[in-house]
């Protein structure tokens, strides 16, 4: 792999999203124009400087629709342009911003729009019913599997081997629903939610419980990604990419190491690699794992190299990782707080970490000061991962 | 931009579907193998890597890490012990599971890749990663040749 020598360097330089919530009215086009237009005042550009679009969306299952990514063409702002979708589930919230920084790393384009759009209300009666065919139809599908059972088995197995507390795990419940407070998209801010209202919250699938897992959503996300011969013309603030990496587990989610994430720590070497970090705990100030459910934040910061098997739930438990604590983690809210329309959530990972670093996340801004953040994004049958580091210089 | 309607059919809708609502699925090569030799046999397969010390259960033709050819198949015996395990509450489809069903992952022995399948027979209190189980097979006429053929785990004598 040539991870020094990159043509161009690729700069953030807009972020837009729309309210994360069940949007029954709004098509899934609609909501990509208004996150996609959004981005784009934000730059200071219009469609026409776009050289080329990127979109993001999850299963065609979802709107039941088959190649989803030309049917939200025109609500992305790809008609008549270099176009194409990427789709790696969950993972497409950082994936396809990586695939907008191959286009311009490369020297080929000089501004880029990423668009991520997901609406789950389309399908009937739930969104359970779409997942129910990500499995292998002969040795799954017969045991009438559940998206959240399967994440239990992952979970039970992280406690099991690392001696996690499931109180532990339940206070990132309790941050992120908090850290939402602050954010206008938010779909489960949650001000007064305390750890009894996690522990004591319905079980699912045990050890999970209702709390525990973040809310299917609506929603779109957007960023421009322009090249370092025009990023100054766009802003005073570029929020640069400097490392990217991502990586796949295998399909047989029996056969994994389900209590450390190995396919993470690959991405994250890579990305580490291509940004010159060598010890990430002290060249990194923050963080946006991806947290679909809370136990996922502290096994994707341990994949991360953030902190070691198990360390992560203690980090949680002394506050370390709170807005104002010495390492920040999920300052957005999350997706547990914020809300998870699969693909979309890039406006609470890449997005906030660009929002951080620009300084512009308001309320939410954590208190010191950051240069260097690391998002990450996890999806496919919860094997892929995708990892960006950015800086502010 | 938000609007508070609750049910999908308030607004003005159209219904449709995937027309395409059958697919044949087949087992393959190492599946045929492992699902004759459960339902005639009552035997679960594994096939073994040498190269890479891992044998796959159920078995596949080829190893996805060094990509050989895999050509040796193994009887794993009826007992394992439980990887991790979840209490399931509610179906897919959102209704309650009363009682609640419980799903597990079984390991063989150690370099094999573990099994899904329902424990049975058994509190969901009393059980704990690395329990020892035995899987209860259907009675030999009503087996089909399907991961179903077996019951449920239930702790080893």
């Amino acid at each position: 792999m040539n991870l020094t020598k990159i043509r161009k360097d690729v700069a953030v330089v807009g972020a837009g999203m729309t309210v994360f919530a069940r949007r029954l009215q709004e098509t899934g086009k609609e909501m990509s124009w208004e996150a996609a237009k959004m981005a784009l005042d934000e730059a200071g550009l219009t469609l026409k400087d776009i050289d080329a679009v990127i979109l993001g969306s999850a299963p065609d299952a979802f709107d039941g629709v088959h190649k989803k990514g030309d049917w939200l063409l025109d609500g992305a702002g790809g008609t008549n342009k270099p176009f194409m979708r990427v789709y790696t589930g969950g993972g497409t919230a950082v994936f396809a911003p990586i695939a907008g920084w191959w286009h311009v790393a490369s020297g080929m384009f000089k501004r880029v729009l990423v668009v991520c759009e997901e609406k789950m209300s389309s399908v009937q009666p739930h969104a359970q019913s779409a997942f129910a065919h990500i499995w292998d139809p002969i040795l799954d599908r017969p045991l009438k599997p559940n998206l959240v059972w399967i994440f239990a088995m992952e979970m039970q197995r992280y406690m099991h081997k690392y001696n996690v507390r499931y109180e532990d795990i339940a206070l990132v419940a309790v941050k992120n629903k908090r850290n939402a407070v602050g954010h206008p998209c938010a779909q489960l801010a949650d001000p007064n939610i305390t750890l009894d209202d996690v522990i004591n919250s319905e079980p699912m699938a045990l050890p999970v419980r209702r709390l525990d897992i973040s809310p299917p959503s609506d929603g779109a996300s957007a960023i421009v990604l322009v090249s370092e011969d025009v990023a100054y013309e766009h802003t005073d603030t570029p929020v640069w990419i400097d490392g990217v990496g991502w990586c796949i587990d295998t399909t047989m989610w029996t056969n994994r190491d389900l209590a450390f994430p190995k396919f993470v720590a690959r991405a994250a070497k890579m990305a580490y690699e291509m940004a010159g970090i060598k010890n990430p705990r002290k060249e990194i100030d923050f963080a946006e794992p991806y947290d679909p459910f809370d136990y996922k934040e502290l096994q994707h910061l341990e994949g991360l190299l953030l902190a070691d098997p198990g360390e992560a739930a203690i980090m949680t438990r002394e506050g370390k990782t709170q807005r104002d604590g010495e390492f920040p983690v999920c300052p957005s809210g999350g997706l547990l707080g914020v809300g998870n329309p699969i693909a979309a959530t890039l406006g609470i990972k890449i997005g906030e970490v660009y929002w951080q670093l620009a300084r512009k996340a308001g309320p939410r801004q954590v208190k010191k000061d950051v240069r260097t953040g690391v998002t990450q994004a996890w999806g496919d049958l919860m094997q892929f991962s995708a990892v960006i580091v950015m800086r502010r210089r | 931009m938000i609007e508070r309607i609750e049910k999908a059919t308030e607004i003005r809708h159209w219904l449709g579907d995937m027309e395409a609502d059958h697919y044949y699925y087949s087992s393959g090569i190492a599946g045929e193998r492992f699902f004759v030799a459960l339902r005639d046999e009552g035997k679960i397969l594994g096939s073994h890597c040498a190269a890479c010390n891992l044998t796959y259960v159920p078995p596949r033709i080829y190893c996805e890490h060094c990509f050989a050819e895999l050509t040796e198949y193994k009887e794993m015996g009826k007992r394992g012990c439980v990887v991790t395990f979840t209490v399931a509450h509610y179906d897919k489809a959102g209704h309650r599971l009363d009682p609640p069903e419980i799903f597990a992952l079984i390991s063989f022995g150690p370099c094999t890749t573990p099994l899904l399948h329902r424990l049975g027979e058994i509190e969901p209190e009393k059980i704990c990663v690395g329990l020892e189980v035995e899987a209860v097979l259907k009675p030999k006429k009503d087996r089909e040749g399907k991961i179903t053929d077996i019951l449920y785990f239930k702790p080893a004598k």
